[in-house]
């Protein structure tokens, strides 16, 4: 069938201006399928209507995650994107790449597919838009035989991500790429093979300034702290404070959300006042840096709207030292996993069920002791669920 | 002691189960192996079994992951 | 190609990242002292040992082509022996040793299309959703709104020009694939109109209980229409989430004069300072107006000048709102405050005001 050049003035206009455009990104792929997505769009932009269509039976053999099938809803008119699935291949930790393999990929992507990518989806991993169901198998053996395989969706794990952490920065209190990694390859059937009600996320974070968003999205938020005393360089604090860039009492001091600083000449932090707010830090780097003590600080729950409304992550386990093997973390894992799993209702988020199932008694269930960190402060109304076989009151 | 049941015993009782239940209620995986504990009782039957049945059904077939808001175990879509 | 048949292998998980490392980060792996913004865009980070990493940060699309991706790891082997990296909010970064190839990597991606910047007290790569790119439930498009919006906003990007960093989202639809719900400002697709029901295809598409106890009001019902079952949809207990149609594909929302967007302000992540929040609703609606939709445009922008000539140095969205208070963030920024502005969901009471702690406008 002969391709008409079609007219697509609208999605033109986003080829100017100063920020990069991505309908220049579609218009630089020079294949049937980049076209008709381009006159696809073209068509939404006319009809202020998307022209795509759920698709829930695609895969590769095998895997319940990893593919998002897509159809679109005018494939008379768009034959080459009429089939359209993402394929979601699971990224390395921290998306440090080299240009060898980048090149390989895209060589996948020219071969089997539109050649265009997200880099990256929301999750973390890298996204082929745009497969036929027929490519799927062998865009997958050409993956694996790279060296990369797909992430997860549905009801799986999902894929686990990470920021750069001690690869780049010195605030990561734990080693945020190396645990992504492990857990990625520990939970490789939890990824692949949809165990539970619904999606299940990991983000882990090096500090409190969460460079992943990870108490917003990740079911289990892993996010870097420390319990000592913040380090300081009191010479360099001076500097900073003899600089025309920073005012000591007024940008450090004054900010500090529990008043635990001083500033005369000489830095006084009281540390057991301190809550890791980072702010201190960030502004500083020079002169302080995150305590010797260093762990995370373990959070669950967050999520989007759907189904009963955003939440938060929430305090878990208030510190946890993480060390490779990770056998604590592993160990409430797996105690989270197997009671959510029997005990949640379909498409219900663990941080949906922990409201549901009150978090005192989540907490009894996976064996995990309560602690005062978990609450902004006791509950104010008196319904208490008194347990008659509870020996101790 | 009562012995393990077979895998493949396990993956036919689930492949019944799917059957029956197709175009009514979509199974996942979990309630697949709930229903298997509750069958074959849970000296005979345990999750670990349960989920070696679910990759041979997948793995040989019989059965797909679909997707639709959740993941399920369904019959393959017919052609 | 080889012809011989090769194993099928699965769940080898991802490439290990140790392989992708420069030397200068293999050997200075968790032995970073402190890090410097040297300009906008560009990161120094100094090791224990002395050891210096220079990263050059890009905005990117987010949707990106194998042409750009080769482009990238051609500049990476001009200029960072093939190094480089993406970040958490679609920035490429090349990771350099050399500090004299910074202007040089610099001007290259510039003339190729690509500003540099994104650090520190600027609005960095907003992230986004995929739109009518590719989502069957999306209520707007995300790449043309963030291109729109990011062409008038881009001297942020470029410059240090805002009291402390702004963090800018856009979702399609309230599944929200991205933190728009904690950003100093999202803007999120809407449906405004109940789900028109297929009845004919209901019985094949959907399984009525999952589509019925999908609905968090609970206001599908199960009915029969002519004899074959099917739902109906209680109008007055529908809030356009699109939860039914996500496991029902018979229950549509979209509709070219209804749907639009919502601008929400005010969320963050970070722990510096204030607690990680929810961003809150500003403005409940505004129409799509592809391909540049101009309504978006002008309130956005009009929010980022507010908060950039009112707040303090550091303080987020979030933090100014809160110092000034919100009935003086409407009068400021000149928002009408209506009804849809007080949540009537579940917990809805947990923001109602219960003191006399306001300042008179």
């Amino acid at each position: 069938m002969s391709q008409k050049e079609r007219k697509t003035p609208l999605v033109d206009e986003l080829e100017k201006g100063p920020w990069p455009s991505f309908v220049k990104e579609i218009k630089s792929v020079d294949n049937p399928k980049a076209k008709d997505l381009l006159g696809v769009l073209e068509r939404s932009y006319q009809d202020k209507i998307g022209h795509w269509k759920h698709g829930g039976l695609v895969g590769v053999m095998g895997y319940g995650g990893g593919v998002i099938g897509r159809y679109n809803d005018l494939p008379d008119e768009y034959p080459n994107v009429a089939e359209f699935h993402t394929l979601r291949v699971n990224q390395p930790s921290g998306w440090f790449y080299t240009s060898d393999v980048l090149r390989k990929l895209c060589d996948i992507w020219e071969e089997h597919g539109s050649g265009i990518t997200n880099m990256h989806g929301s999750t973390g991993d890298i996204i082929f838009l745009g497969c036929s169901t027929e490519e799927l198998e062998p865009t997958f053996a050409a993956l694996t035989e790279l060296g990369f395989d797909l992430g997860g969706s549905g009801s799986c794990m999902r894929t686990p991500s990470c920021c750069a952490g001690m690869a780049r920065c010195e605030w990561a209190c734990y080693d945020t790429m190396g645990l992504t990694h492990d857990l990625t390859m520990e939970y490789q059937d939890e990824l692949h093979r949809p165990p539970f009600p619904y999606k299940f996320k990991f983000k882990m974070a090096g500090c409190p300034n969460d460079c992943v968003a990870s108490v917003a999205r990740a079911d289990l938020s892993i996010i870097g702290t420390w319990r000592d005393e913040i380090q300081i360089d009191q010479e360099a604090v001076r500097e900073y404070a003899n600089s025309s860039e920073l005012n000591v009492l007024e940008d450090v001091v004054e900010r500090c959300p529990t008043g635990c600083m001083r500033y005369n000449g000489q830095l006084e932090i009281d540390d057991e006042n301190c809550v890791k707010c980072m702010h201190c830090i960030n502004v500083m780097p020079k002169a302080l840096a995150p305590g010797k003590e260093r762990g995370a600080t373990i959070l669950i729950g967050s999520k989007a709207p759907i189904i009963g409304g955003a939440l938060l992550s929430s305090v878990l386990v208030p510190f946890l030292e993480m060390e490779p093997p990770y056998e604590d973390l592993k160990e409430l894992i797996e105690a989270i996993w197997d009671l959510w799993a029997e005990h949640g209702k379909n498409r219900e988020r663990v941080g949906e069920f922990i409201q549901r199932v009150g978090l005192g008694n989540f907490c009894d269930e996976i064996g995990l002791d309560v602690a005062p960190e978990m609450v902004i402060q006791p509950r104010t109304n008196p319904y208490i669920f008194y347990e008659m076989d509870t020996a101790d009151y | 002691m009562s012995q393990e049941v077979g895998v493949e015993e396990v993956a036919e009782a689930m492949f019944d189960l799917v059957k029956q239940t197709h175009g009514k209620k979509n199974l996942k995986p979990m309630d697949l192996i709930k229903a298997m504990i509750q069958k074959f009782g849970d000296d005979r039957c345990s999750k670990p079994l349960c989920k070696k049945a679910i990759r041979e059904l997948i793995d040989g077939g019989r059965c797909i992951y679909s997707y639709i808001g959740g993941s399920y175990v369904t019959l393959p879509p017919e052609e | 190609m080889s012809t011989s048949v090769k194993k099928r292998v699965t769940d080898i998980g991802p490439p290990h990242y140790e392989q992708f490392l420069p030397p200068v980060i293999k050997e200075n792996y968790g032995k970073w002292k402190y890090h410097e913004v040297l300009k906008p865009g560009v990161l120094v980070h100094t090791a224990e040992s002395g050891e210096k990493l220079y990263s050059v940060r890009a905005a990117t699309p987010r949707l990106a082509s194998i042409h750009s991706i080769r482009l990238f790891a051609d500049l990476a082997d001009e200029f960072s022996d093939g190094y480089l990296r993406y970040t958490s909010r679609n920035n490429v970064e090349f990771l350099l040793t050399d500090p004299d190839k910074i202007d040089p990597l610099i001007a290259k991606l510039g003339a190729e299309g690509y500003p540099v910047g994104g650090v520190g007290a600027a609005i960095s790569n907003p992230v986004h959703t995929q739109g009518w790119i590719h989502c069957h439930s999306a209520a707007s498009d995300a790449s043309g709104v963030v291109k729109a919006l990011m062409d008038e906003l881009c001297d942020y990007f470029t410059g240090q020009k805002l009291p402390a960093k702004l963090r800018l989202a856009f979702a399609c639809c309230l599944n929200m694939c991205g933190a728009v719900h904690c950003s100093d400002i999202a803007v999120l697709g809407v449906h405004r109109r109940v789900p028109k029901i297929n009845h004919e295809t209901i019985r094949t598409q959907c399984e009525i209980p999952t589509t019925v106890s999908a609905c968090p009001t609970g206001a599908i019902r199960p009915t029969s229409v002519n004899g074959k079952q099917s739902v109906e949809v209680v109008e007055e207990q529908c809030m356009f989430c699109a939860n039914c149609y996500t496991v029902c594909p018979s229950m549509t929302l979209n509709d070219p004069e209804m749907d639009g967007v919502s601008i929400w302000v005010g969320g963050k992540v970070s722990n510096a300072r204030h607690e990680p929040m929810f961003s809150k609703l500003a403005i409940p609606y505004l129409p799509n107006n592809p391909p540049r939709w101009p309504e978006v445009v002008d309130a956005v922008k009009h929010l980022v000048e507010i908060y950039a000539a009112n707040a303090r140095r550091y303080e987020r969205m979030g933090e100014w709102i809160e110092r000034i208070g919100w009935p003086k963030f409407f009068e400021m920024t000149d928002l009408e405050f209506t009804k849809y502005h007080i949540d009537d969901f579940s917990h809805a009471g947990l923001s109602f005001r219960t003191s006399l702690h306001f300042r008179h406008q």
